[in-house]
């Protein structure tokens, strides 16, 4: 049976889909508003009352704004989501073990943009076509389009079948203290790498003090938030975009990473152990006066129970490198079905999945602190005024984005293990940038070979 | 009073025994004892065994969970080979050998300096507080004090820095950099484990005659005498059983370290089981890492045979 409806049918039903309901208001018909009204969740969720769905969730905003939403979806469906909290750095690890021991504990996956061709081509999660050619569980006002083409394609599609809808969603950005900088005589942020180093380093690094903060420690947080970011940020690449080889040796990618040793100079000396909370907290306590973070932590910094630079806090693009762009980091997780899970259990999981990406809610998610894929929610002036992380979002997602900021294929997780390791000592200083870049292509080489000799497609 | 070398004397606990009635007589059942001890074995063979099992036929198999697609085939002594090659593995256990010198050592020297101040001392009342005292820190859940410690060695909010910064000195990278990163682990290990070789020392002094100290004091004004010819024989089979323990803890140390540093910075605390758990979690090469922890196992057998032939004696009295 073909379960893989390819995503350019999915969303050129969703186009003739939307095109109808288009149509249907400029009669005088529902709006879209009311066409999402027509769907009712109560009567689609009418034989799962009472039953209980597994959803993995995170220590991040976008998951607390979820949570304070579940009530109101519980009610209406009857639906109980059973939300575990766990560490990022553990999630994939859980959800593994349950996908292949059977276990049936989550029956909402959390897939971050990195697992999905793992997760996909393992066939642990469900393509959504399953649901959305149902007509008993799709919400005729799904609108697949109205997500941001990079998050739909990044975070819940592969090889061109849509497994997830995007959750918790982030582009890199800028976050600075603008007290900070002013003081400094500096009212602007900084618009390149350089001139973070060369003209704000000195000027705000002083004492206990410091001008930026990259989170580097050892993970996910080492080998993406870090590593990449630079290597990108300066031309490069971690493979070669046609035959797969890795491109760490190219001139661009050492530059990116020989400028991060130079930007030691300007950020705290346990840089290499700073995670997003510390990169966070440096910020939000005054310590340090620069740093590039998701955009979900926007939330944090901007609440003045959190942070004590609420007031004073900036946002915008992050820096650009030598391109004379900005590379922002990208990242997030979709939210998708286990293939193992029972039938009802999956069906009640897609509601859920649906309801909370909608657009209809996307506002509410939005102003409970989440960071919503759907482009309609940034175009709300009464959002735009209150969130200013918007415009920098949006024309980052848009003119920005790298869908291969990071390769989405299933050997991604190991290589990350490679790159966050020596990428660490590098960092450290005790291993030379060009020795340490030729260790991890020495070692990232083995498993990329089947897809430099062609026995895998050239998926990332 | 002497030492008595026990390694042959066949001491055995004899969990099912048998009795026998009459030295002719056919061997009887005892079904009491048998009613007694069977949950205990039944849950050891649930819950230890049977894992054991499992993990050493998994070390023999091509067992890679996130591939289905290339089974489960037996690949002999293929994973085995592999582990004896990876100089990450040999590089990780000398850091867990590094660990293991830095810890016990100092461990068992506070521990007992501890447990003779605790058994010497004139104020009762602050010696049996600080006997319960001391079982704090090994009721901490590591991970637990791996959170802890991240707030209490942070470089900019932590306590100690806060602390080190009231006498002028610091601050100090306590996680951010790779020799002061082990040293941080191994204190952080100290502090939870010194309590332990405490206590098990502090049984050991408990049951050395108070007649024999006092002899001991009339023939020499030595303290160090005293120590080493009466009261240390008292607690060698109690270190011989710290030792055991510490070194099988110290192999499987993974919590704690984890949390703390995640191995890190760069690879300067990936303890072995920190990297065993990389390779079998992260990875997911359930195969390699069922290998890596039964060459482990056999490791730690054969260092705690080396410990009772090496420590072990029993005091004769």
């Amino acid at each position: 049976m073909d379960h893989s409806l390819s995503r350019r049918r999915l969303l050129k039903g969703a186009a003739v889909g939307a095109a109808g309901v288009t149509a249907f208001s400029l009669a005088g018909r529902p709006t879209w508003a009311a066409a999402q009204g027509t769907f009712d969740y109560a009567k689609a969720a009418e034989s799962f009352k009472g039953i209980e769905i597994g959803a993995p969730f995170l220590d991040r905003p976008g998951y607390a704004a979820a949570i304070a939403m579940l009530p109101e979806f519980e009610s209406t469906t009857g639906i109980k989501v059973n939300y575990e909290t766990i560490p990022y750095e553990n999630s994939r690890e859980k959800q593994v073990l349950d996908f292949t021991g059977g276990t049936g504990q989550y029956d909402i996956v959390l897939v971050d943009v990195v697992w999905i061709g793992e997760f996909a081509a393992s066939e642990w999660i469900t393509p959504l076509d399953k649901f959305t050619n149902d007509p008993a569980l799709a919400d005729p006002a799904l609108n697949l389009q109205g997500f941001f083409p990079i998050l739909l394609e990044s975070f819940g599609t592969w090889n061109e079948v849509v497994y997830g809808l995007p959750f918790d969603n982030y582009s890199g950005l800028m976050y600075y203290n603008k007290k900070m900088l002013a003081d400094a005589g500096m009212p602007e942020p900084p618009k390149t790498w350089q001139e973070l180093k060369d003209t704000y380093g000195p000027a705000l690094t002083k004492g206990d003090q410091f001008a930026y903060a990259l989170q580097s420690r050892r993970g996910e947080t080492q080998s993406a938030d870090s590593f990449m970011r630079m290597v990108w940020a300066f031309g490069g690449s971690l493979l070669k975009p046609d035959t797969f080889e890795p491109n760490l040796s190219s001139p661009e990618s050492l530059a990116g990473l020989r400028f991060r040793q130079d930007l030691k100079a300007i950020m705290p000396p346990d840089i290499v152990e700073w995670d997003h909370d510390e990169t966070v907290q440096g910020l939000a306590q005054g310590r340090v006066a620069v740093i590039n973070e998701w955009s979900s932590f926007y939330a944090t910094l901007a609440n003045p129970a959190s942070s004590t630079i609420a007031a004073d806090l900036g946002v915008a693009f992050e820096p650009a490198g030598p391109t004379g762009k900005p590379a922002p980091a990208l990242g997030g997780f979709s939210l998708a079905v286990n293939s193992q899970s029972q039938e009802e259990k999956q069906k009640a999981a897609w509601l859920f999945i649906q309801w909370i990406t909608s657009e209809a809610n996307s506002k509410k998610y939005i102003e409970n602190g989440g960071v919503s894929g759907r482009q309609s929610a940034y175009q709300d002036p009464e959002l735009q005024q209150k969130y200013p992380y918007f415009a920098p979002l949006v024309e980052s997602w848009n003119n920005y984005g790298n869908p291969v900021f990071r390769p989405r294929f299933p050997e991604w997780p190991q290589m990350s293990e490679i790159v966050a390791q020596t990428g660490s000592e590098i960092m450290l200083g005790s291993v030379p940038v060009e020795e340490g870049v030729k260790t991890i292509e020495d070692q990232l080489r083995p498993l990329l070979e089947p897809y430099i000799k062609g026995d895998k497609p050239k998926l990332q | 009073m002497g030492l008595r070398d026990n390694r042959t004397t066949g001491v055995v606990a004899a969990p099912l025994s048998r009795e026998f009635s009459g030295t002719r007589g056919r061997p009887r059942f005892n079904w009491t004892a048998a009613a007694m001890i069977g949950p205990a074995v039944l849950a050891l063979l649930l819950i230890g065994i049977y894992p054991l099992i499992q993990a050493v036929s998994t070390s023999f198999k091509l067992y890679q969970i996130t591939k289905p697609y290339l089974g489960t085939p037996w690949v002999g002594l293929d994973n085995y080979q592999t582990v004896l090659k990876d100089s990450l593995f040999w590089s990780a256990l000398g850091r867990t050998g590094l660990f293991f010198l830095l810890t016990v050592p100092l461990q068992v020297a506070l521990g007992i300096g501890v447990a003779l101040l605790l058994t010497a001392t004139r104020w009762k009342g602050p010696a049996a507080v600080t006997r319960v005292l001391l079982v704090l820190p090994i009721a901490t859940t590591p991970t637990v004090v791996g959170l802890i410690g991240r707030l209490v060695y942070n470089r900019d909010f932590g306590v100690l820095n806060w602390m080190l910064d009231l006498v002028g000195l610091g601050p100090v990278s306590w996680l951010g950099s790779a020799r002061a990163a082990m040293f941080t682990i191994a204190l952080t290990d100290t502090w939870q484990w010194m309590p332990f070789v405490a206590l098990v020392a502090l049984s050991g002094l408990t049951s050395v005659p108070p007649d024999i100290v006092e002899a001991s004091k009339l023939e020499t004004s030595s303290w160090w005498e005293t120590f080493r010819n009466v009261q240390l024989p008292y607690l060698l089979p109690g270190l011989t059983a710290v030792l055991i323990i510490r070194t099988a803890d110290i192999l499987k140390l993974f919590d704690m370290v984890f949390v703390l540093t995640r191995g890190g910075p760069g690879v300067s605390t990936e303890l072995v089981s920190v990297y065993v758990q990389r390779v079998g979690f992260r990875v997911f090469d359930l195969g390699v890492a069922s290998a890596q922890a039964v060459l482990l196992l056999i490791l730690c057998n054969v260092l705690a045979q080396a410990y009772i032939r090496l420590f072990y004696r029993e005091v004769e009295v």
